[in-house]
């Protein structure tokens, strides 16, 4: 009997297709990069032609005529602070709703989930009205602060649960020892949550670099447009330049290709513990 | 009673809350109950509301655009949840006893386009997918295959799964990692004594990886139903809901109605039937793949 032999020819086979699936996922990326160096003569050679000499002055071209340094700072201002006001709001909730009691606690955590379920497709028209009357349309606010709230359900419930997970008795021990809660929280807890507080930035920076329905509604200055959105204006101008259209897409996606290189393990830890929650 | 070493009195517990708390109720909670008030009044975002009562939620359910936006959506949830789902518990189950170093590898390519933005995945897809120079045609046409160079976001019979198939590119990977760490967290004794008894690899994966999945396979379905019904950025960057409401969905008709026709009362209602179908979804789900894993946080 041949069976082993049938086994291993059996997973070869199978390991020729699972790389050509994950070949064939990657090629829209691979395209991408390929045409975003490419000239406009070259574009016309066809898809897959490589081109006589790599044109990196379409980067240029997005850069500064397709305004992508203006959508790249503008990302970053609005990433910073969404990033650092929701881990810190997520840490004082996540420490209440983990070891504090309070009335109303089951409530409060029932319309807390609620904004990891409704979407915010559902509640942008009210949103809309809201920075509209407070001045806020065309403001790095109106960007800044609704982000922070829809972060703020899965802030709280992330780190929430990992503070459980701590050790009660280091906790009783510092209490013992006579310090206060906020002095606990910032010297014993935060320490401790550091690999917990590292995931949740790098989900946050993810899900916030790539938000299109709030910058798209909130803001229609070109001013304080976000990568997303500006390759979506950008698109409109430049629908016959592939070159730099593609260039520009590329801006866009690298910082996050970069972030995901770095921190794949972490990432996907923290995606498989968020998400069976 | 106290919860921790750490419970305090119940004023100064609310000071830990308080803020987080007052930024979700200014720009989350609230405008969810005032969409919820919106929805039952016709307002054009200058005037005085005025009161209609469910009137919009009549209107919608007479409505033939609504019910075509509703049946594309359901379609969509084949390539949105079907599709990912049984690719990626294929997938899963023949990547996982590869090693390491290989499956890091493959599941780091798979997994790329879903930390994507979905809007810039629109406009490359309809790059792609562009009938005179887009790549996909080219394609089709160097391998002789040029008789099915369509162009493929003008098409009405085609235009649905071409938009499903960057949803189902875009989710796969995600649910393949989601379940190789769940196969990786069922005790291999399983499989050792499934291989012992002679089981071939068919009937081990229905009996046994299958069933011990569940928890996850609920987790997947979960996300991408949801993903599904919120389904905005993509498909308008990719077709705005046509040609001839092809690929309208309930957001996509949403922003026509409130955005571009100022009926913000009617719109604010599809948003709430949006949100009320995703409860109900999700309680179906939870009922129906049921959760052995009621300990788990």
């Amino acid at each position: 009997m041949s069976r082993w032999s049938n086994i291993s020819a059996g997973t070869l086979f199978l390991r020729l297709v699972l790389w050509l699936l994950a070949f064939v996922t990657i090629t829209p990326f691979l395209l991408l990069l390929l045409t975003s160096i490419k000239s406009k003569a070259d574009v016309l050679q066809g898809a897959f032609a490589l081109p006589a000499y790599p044109h990196f002055e379409n980067y240029l071209a997005a850069w500064n005529a397709g305004h992508f340094n203006i959508y790249f700072w503008n990302s970053i201002i609005v990433v910073i602070p969404v990033v650092a006001a929701s881990v810190f709001l997520g840490l004082l909730t996540g420490f209440a709703f983990a070891y504090l009691s309070f009335p109303f606690r089951r409530t409060l955590f029932a319309i807390l989930t609620l904004g990891m379920m409704v979407p915010a497709e559902a509640f942008i028209i009210p949103l809309y009205y809201e920075m509209r009357y407070l001045g806020l349309i065309n403001t790095y606010a109106a960007l800044i602060l609704p982000q922070i709230a829809m972060s703020i359900p899965f802030s709280t419930i992330f780190l929430a649960s990992a503070m459980q997970q701590l050790p009660e008795e280091v906790l009783e021990a510092a209490v013992l020892d006579g310090a206060g809660r906020f002095h606990i929280l910032r010297k014993i807890v935060v320490p401790l949550m550091v690999p917990a507080m590292s995931t949740l930035a790098l989900f946050l920076f993810i899900w916030t670099w790539n938000e299109f329905l709030i910058p798209f509604i909130l803001v229609n200055d070109d001013d304080y447009r976000t990568l997303p959105l500006g390759m979506l204006f950008f698109q409109g101008r430049y629908t016959v330049n592939t070159p730099v259209l593609t260039a520009g897409a590329v801006i866009v996606i690298f910082p996050l290709i970069v972030t995901y290189l770095i921190f794949q393990r972490r990432f996907i830890a923290g995606l498989t513990a968020g998400a069976t929650k | 009673m106290k919860r921790s070493a750490l419970d305090g009195s119940q004023q100064t517990n609310f000071i830990y809350l308080l803020p987080g708390l007052l930024f979700y109720a200014a720009f989350v909670f609230g405008p969810i109950i005032a969409a919820l008030g919106l929805s039952l009044t016709s307002w054009d975002g200058l005037s005085m509301p005025k009161w209609v009562g469910l009137g919009n939620y009549v209107d919608l359910f007479s409505d033939s655009r609504f019910y075509i936006a509703l049946r594309n959506n359901a379609e969509l949830m084949i390539f949105y949840c079907v599709l990912p789902l049984v690719l990626g518990i294929t997938l899963a189950a023949c990547v996982w006893n590869l090693k390491q170093r290989e499956q890091l590898a493959l599941r780091t390519f798979l997994f790329l386009p879903y930390i994507m933005p979905t809007a810039v995945l629109g406009i490359i897809w309809a790059w792609l997918y562009n009938p005179a120079f887009g790549p996909f045609n080219q394609f089709l046409r160097a391998v002789g295959l040029g008789a099915f160079a369509l162009p493929w976001l003008g098409d009405f019979n085609f235009v649905l799964p071409a938009v499903g198939i960057v949803a189902t590119w875009y989710f796969f990977g995600f649910c393949m990692v989601i379940f190789l760490t769940g196969i990786q967290r069922i005790d291999p004794s399983l499989f050792d004594a499934a291989k012992v008894d002679g089981a071939s690899a068919r009937k081990t994966f229905f009996w046994i990886t299958l069933p011990l999945l569940l928890p996850e396979i609920r987790v997947v379905l979960l996300l991408t139903v949801i993903a599904s019904i919120k389904s905005f950025d993509l498909i308008f960057t990719m077709t705005r809901g046509g040609p001839a409401n092809a690929t309208l969905v309930p957001n996509i008709y949403m922003y026509q109605l409130g955005f571009e026709l100022n009926r913000f009362g009617a719109a604010a209602a599809i948003a709430i039937v949006g949100a009320v179908l995703t409860f109900i979804i999700n309680f179906a789900i939870h009922r129906l793949v049921g959760s052995q894993n009621k300990g788990r946080a």
